[in-house]
Order: C-alpha cells, then sequence, then structure tokens
C-alpha cells in the first residue's frame, strides 16, 4: 500500500496515521507504561538518560553526516568543521548555547561562500 | 457534588490539581532561543514538503500528530521516493525508539503526587527533544503541581506555531536561496547538542553524546537502516558502564 494507492481524500491522512503517527508515539505511550513509579533519584534512571541522550547524539550524528536538502551538497569537512568549531568555542566560553549556534553558523556560511 | 468520589472528597483541592498558571509561563518561551531555533528547522520543513509536492493539508496534519523532526523526514522522503507503507513506518519506528527512554526520563520529573497514567499517556504525545530538554533544565525550578502544565505549554505552543510556520512557507515564501536553508538546518543539530550537553545530570551523558556522535556515521556505514537504534543503546551502554566503573574514583558530577 502507497501513499497514493486510493483516490479518496482521507487515504493520505491514514497513510500518515499508520506509517508516521503510530510508529513514533508508540514509544511515548510504552515509556509510560515502563516507567511504573521510577522516582527522580533511583539509579535506573541515571541508565535510561544516558540511553536517551545515546541515541539523540546519533540523531545529531546524522544531521551532520547524512544531511537532507542543501546542507547535503556542501562537502563533509565543512559540516564537520562548522559543527566542531561551534561546540569547541561553547565549551571554552562559559556554556552559552547561543555562542555555539553562532559560531557554527558562521562557519558554515563562510565555507559556503569561499568554496 | 454527589459524583464526587471519596478519594476527592477526603483530600485537599491543593494536592488534586494542576496549577495551570504555569501553562502560560511554558507558553511565553515561543520568544526564547530554543523556539527560534525549532521554528526555523519546521520553516526548512516546509520548504523541503513543497519541493516533494506535498498539499498543504497533509502538512499541517503531519506535524502536530507526529511531533518528531526526525520522523517528519524519514516519512517525507518515503512519500518522495514512493515506498510503502509496510517500509516506512518499520523505518520510522526505529529511528524513534528514543522517544521511550526520552518519555521515561521526563515523566518522574513532571508528574505530580495525583498525577494518573491517562494525563500522561496524552501529555506524552507532545515528547520530542527541544521542549523535553527545555523542560528537564528548568523543571527543578516549577513547583510540582506547575511542571506538567509548564511542559503542555511550551510544547504544545511549539507544535501549533511550528505547524503555521511550515504552513505559512509552504504557501507564500518564494524558494529560499540555498545559503539561508543550509543555515536553517543546521541550526538543530547544533542547539541539540550544546543544550543536552548543559542539561546533564552526570559525566555518564556528556560521554554518551560524543559517543553517539562518533558511532551514528559507523553504524550508518555498516547498518544504514538501523543506525540511529545501534550507535544510540551502544553508546548509553558504554557511557553507563563507564559512569559505574569510574564514577567510584572521578565522582559523578
Amino acid at each position: 500500500m502507497f501513499y497514493n494507492s486510493f483516490e479518496v481524500w482521507w487515504w493520505p491522512f491514514l497513510f500518515i496515521l499508520i506509517a508516521g503517527v503510530v510508529p513514533t508515539s508508540v514509544w511515548r505511550w510504552a515509556g509510560v507504561f515502563l516507567v511504573g513509579n521510577l522516582d527522580e533519584t533511583s539509579e535506573w534512571l541515571v541508565f535510561i538518560r544516558c540511553i536517551a541522550t545515546g541515541l539523540v547524539a546519533a540523531v545529531i550524528a546524522q544531521f551532520v553526516f547524512n544531511p537532507t536538502g542543501t546542507l547535503a551538497e556542501l562537502p563533509l569537512w565543512l559540516r564537520l568543521g562548522a559543527a566542531f568549531g561551534g561546540f569547541g568555542v561553547f565549551l571554552v566560553t562559559g556554556r552559552k548555547v547561543i555562542v555555539g549556534v553562532v559560531v557554527a553558523e558562521v562557519l558554515l556560511l563562510t565555507g559556503f561562500w569561499l568554496t | 457534588m454527589m459524583l464526587l468520589n471519596s478519594d476527592q472528597v477526603h483530600s485537599n483541592n491543593e494536592d488534586q490539581s494542576y496549577d495551570w498558571s504555569w501553562y502560560l509561563q511554558g507558553a511565553r518561551n515561543l520568544f526564547s532561543l530554543p523556539a527560534f531555533i525549532l521554528l526555523s528547522a519546521f520553516v526548512g520543513f516546509g520548504g523541503l514538503a513543497r519541493e516533494a509536492g506535498l498539499p498543504l493539508a497533509h502538512l499541517i496534519f503531519l506535524v502536530p500528530t507526529i511531533w518528531a523532526l526526525p520522523s517528519h523526514l524519514i516519512l517525507l522522503a518515503g512519500i518522495v521516493s514512493g515506498a510503502s507503507l509496510l517500509a516506512i513506518a518499520p523505518a520510522v519506528a526505529l529511528a524513534a525508539i528514543r522517544m521511550m527512554p526520552m518519555t521515561m526520563a521526563l515523566i518522574p520529573e513532571i508528574r505530580a503526587p495525583h498525577t494518573k497514567r491517562w494525563h500522561l499517556l496524552l501529555v506524552s504525545n507532545l515528547v520530542a527533544i527541544t521542549a523535553w530538554v527545555h523542560t528537564l533544565q528548568k523543571a527543578k525550578d516549577i513547583p510540582r503541581r506547575g511542571r506538567l502544565p509548564y511542559f503542555v505549554g511550551f510544547a504544545s505552543t511549539m507544535a501549533i506555531a511550528t505547524t503555521v510556520a511550515a504552513a505559512l512557507v509552504h504557501q507564500l515564501a518564494p524558494s529560499l536561496p540555498p545559503a539561508i536553508m543550509a543555515c536553517l538546518y543546521f541550526l538543530t543539530p547544533i542547539y541539540f547538542a550544546t543544550s543536552i550537553w548543559n542539561t546533564a545530570r552526570a559525566k555518564a551523558e556528556h560521554i554518551a553524546l560524543g559517543v553517539g556522535f562518533v558511532l551514528g556515521p559507523i553504524a550508518t556505514w555498516y547498518m544504514p537502516q538501523a543506525n540511529i537504534l545501534i550507535a544510540g543503546l551502544l553508546a548509553g551502554i558504554v557511557a553507563y558502564a563507564l559512569h559505574r566503573i569510574l564514577a567510584p574514583k572521578i565522582g559523578t558530577e
């Protein structure tokens, strides 16, 4: 079954629901059932936060290494350089998120115009 | 009054309700750095959806209901390439597994003593990286009864605002210059990385962030279908193991 399999108006909405909404939210519902009465100080929560952070890090890597759209047309060294440059300056200048974001964007734009 | 059950009659109203004034405090973050970055990402997504030929009504439907940018991108790519339901759904599910530990980490922070499971089931649909990181960071400064309303206020406002932004770009904007599109996309990863670094409670989470970033592309090379899952799980396990081995020696903070 495909996005344009049926000519009725509601089919694409049902398609989005089954192919996108349920496969995403089912994990959120599973989280609600699995968390039980775990409290903030539980050692389990340290482990769960590690797994969550690791998974988000893999998503970040996806954005940098295998992006979609225009970003994909820029060379990998430029994407990596801008990301590490921004993150590095963020780390050494008192960990202000805005600093990391601005430095990374300036590096990316500079590289964009030079290449 | 006759309909009140005995629990409610015998307990004080203070403990049995949320403090919804915090909803507005959450919603006010519409004018903040994380909101600006998330809106920028969805301006980019609106442009991508238009290039892909996705009708406006479908865009407006899928942005808030799925409410997870990586899932949006995978679904859109699947639709564009003409992939079948049976190919897209598992790909979306694999990339969305992070929602489970994210939800589990958030709930102990935001639930109040009277919170019911169905409240959490409803609210969990709003869990996504930006509001999750932000709420984890702010929760300790908010009274218990205000935390869930704060999260819902921020996340639901962002869901509406990003849908409007994506729809506007889909309808109105001329094609954005490539340099702008590239910059809009690049905001997301650098914002995620820096804000998660700041929200981490233990060194283990910093290790998980670094290891996940390095393993991501390696896993993509070996197992393109399950890259995020494999890299993320391994990174989390390695980080936690190091935390257990090293914590007694160097401390966890």
